[in-house]
């Protein structure tokens, strides 16, 4: 498969699975929010650690961004034969 | 001393000037230290088990304070110091760069050195806050904070001077300095300040489990991934793989601290989903292990010739097997019978021993000859060490899982109360020589090394 083709396939499941999910997600979150509103005892509670998991995974998401647009994953083997090739040389001469 | 030289982003690195070897030296005497006092409380509270405490009555060694230190001394005293001095040797040498000042580096360990410690002092007087895990007494909470806050800038800066795609242990330090803080700041502020009853029970959940995930797996999984190969002399397996493992812990490891409260007033939305991203770290944790276990294919001999290898394949065992565990525990089904039995108390050890203390074990054991500059006194010894260790981890964890699952079927029998101690009475005997056993490894550590500094001679 090609390098176009790849990107093509990834967006199109990213489309069709993820959309949905998170929309279907967001309905329930509302519908809880507006649930518990004035009411004390009415499971607000679990509001905050989905909050928590949100902000935290959202975090994450815009770092997975931030390393796919700055090249990352560009070559991905690459890191771990330089990584080795470091210490050589760094103990090349003890 | 190491005197090597490598040319990069148009300059000389050289290895003395990039690791301060004396801060990785004493860090793991200080982790060492808090280890000892960790075993020596968790041998007090097990003889309290079997009826043998030698300090009835006297308030200060109570043992529900002394449990307080056992976990504390381990989590922050031990596995805490154990990886930052081993972060003081690899990031460096990773990144090429120092961090960003040594003045602060010793600074922090100070602080970090006086946190434990007053953790310990306030536990034992009785100040000790109502969190699971995070019993430091309130008044050094902000303290703690901002003592992650610069270990975050201090470590993170030479990761940032990095120029090109990162190896993926840096992945998971920068992940780690992140979520310990955040972890950190969830558990000790939101439940103490901020919200109460069921959702404080919701929030404490998730820092009991995140302080295993967030702050001690990456960093443990990010030290494999750069001691595994330098010793093993080849590549990680698959980079690539590397970075599903990495990115499979960011996105599921955060919401499964509610499989704690199954069964409790929390929704029940929340604890499916804690039940299903518990599932799916499994898949993500099997990843990791094929890589690691791809990695050494077709050269096993080296288990058994190298001992640090040894220490962490023998972790990465016990880390499959804790988490294949924890993937049938968190279901309602088991969690019917092993709540509240000593099931989770072999968990706890075969995670926390078996898998991460293992794993600083592994490094110490490597990095102790070049830290002091002579080979090992004894290789007996650090044999011992490890057998002692293993073995009696082994023993311990196997006993109290049984143990577990006998108190769950007796309880679920409506048996007596009394029935479930006086069966249980054995198992605990066999846990108390079982933990016997480890300190004796200890022992033999604390010995070689001791005989190391004193009487080997120096390399040429």
């Amino acid at each position: 498969m090609n390098r176009s083709m790849a990107w093509t396939v990834t967006i199109v499941f990213g489309v069709l699975i993820l959309i949905p999910s998170m929309l279907g997600f967001m309905m329930k979150f509302g519908e809880l929010v507006e649930l518990t509103k004035g009411v004390s005892d009415g499971g607000g509670f679990a509001i905050t650690p989905v909050v928590n998991y949100l902000l935290a995974s959202l975090g994450f998401f815009c770092l997975l961004l931030w390393a796919a647009l700055n090249g990352m994953f560009r070559d991905l083997e690459q890191p771990k034969y330089l990584m080795l090739e470091n210490e050589r040389e760094l103990d090349a001469n003890v | 001393m190491t005197t090597a030289t490598i040319a990069t982003d148009h300059k000389i690195a050289v290895h003395t000037e990039l690791v301060d070897e004396s801060i990785v030296k004493w860090y793991f005497y200080a982790a060492l230290l808090f280890l000892t006092t960790s075993m020596l409380a968790g041998i007090l509270v097990s003889l309290q088990l079997i009826q043998h405490n030698p300090f009835t009555g006297i308030e200060i060694f109570s043992p529900g304070r002394w449990r307080m230190v056992h976990t504390n001394a381990v989590a922050y005293g031990f596995l805490a110091n154990g990886f930052l001095g081993c972060l003081h040797w690899a990031i460096p040498r990773l990144t090429l760069h120092p961090v960003l000042d040594k003045r602060l580096s010793w600074f922090i360990y100070a602080a970090w050195q006086f946190v434990v410690g007053a953790t310990a002092v306030g536990i034992l007087f009785g100040e000790a806050q109502g969190l699971e895990w995070g019993e430091t007494p309130v008044w050094i909470d902000p303290l703690a904070q901002v003592g992650l806050l610069l270990v975050a800038i201090n470590f993170m800066t030479p990761i940032a001077r990095m120029k090109g795609p990162m190896y993926v242990s840096l992945w998971y330090f920068l992940a780690a300095f992140i979520w310990t803080f955040l972890t950190y700041a969830m558990g000790n502020f939101i439940p103490e300040y901020f919200v109460s009853g069921t959702s404080a029970g919701a929030v404490g959940g998730l820092f009991i489990h995140d302080l295993v995930g967030l702050f001690v797996t990456p960093l443990g999984w990010g030290l494999m991934y750069y001691f595994v190969p330098i010793l093993i002399k080849k590549p990680i397996w698959s980079h690539g793989l590397s970075l599903v493992g990495f990115w499979g812990l960011a996105f599921f490891y955060p919401l499964q601290g509610i499989h704690h409260f199954l069964y409790t007033p929390i929704p029940m939305f929340l604890q499916y989903g804690a039940v299903v991203s518990t599932i799916a770290v499994e898949l993500v944790v099997t990843t990791v292990i094929i890589n690691f276990f791809g990695s050494i294919w077709g050269n096993w001999s080296i288990v058994r010739t190298n001992l640090p290898v040894r220490y962490f394949y023998t972790g990465m065992v016990f880390y499959f097997l804790t988490c294949l565990q924890c993937s049938f525990q968190v279901t309602l089904t088991f969690q019917k019978i092993i709540h509240f039995s000593d099931w989770v108390v072999g968990h706890a050890h075969m995670v926390m021993f078996g898998v991460f203390s293992m794993w600083i074990m592994g490094m110490m054991t490597y990095l102790f000859p070049r830290l002091l500059k002579r080979e090992w006194a004894s290789q007996n010894l650090i044999e011992w060490h490890y057998w002692l260790s293993t073995v009696g981890l082994a023993v311990m964890a196997a006993d109290l899982i049984l143990l577990g699952l006998f108190q769950g079927w007796s309880w679920a029998a409506l048996e007596p109360w009394d029935a479930s101690t006086d069966f249980s009475f054995p198992f605990w005997v066999l846990r108390t020589i079982a933990g016997l056993a480890m300190f004796g490894g200890l022992l033999a550590l604390l010995t070689n090394i001791w005989k190391t500094v004193k009487l080997a001679p120096a390399k040429a």
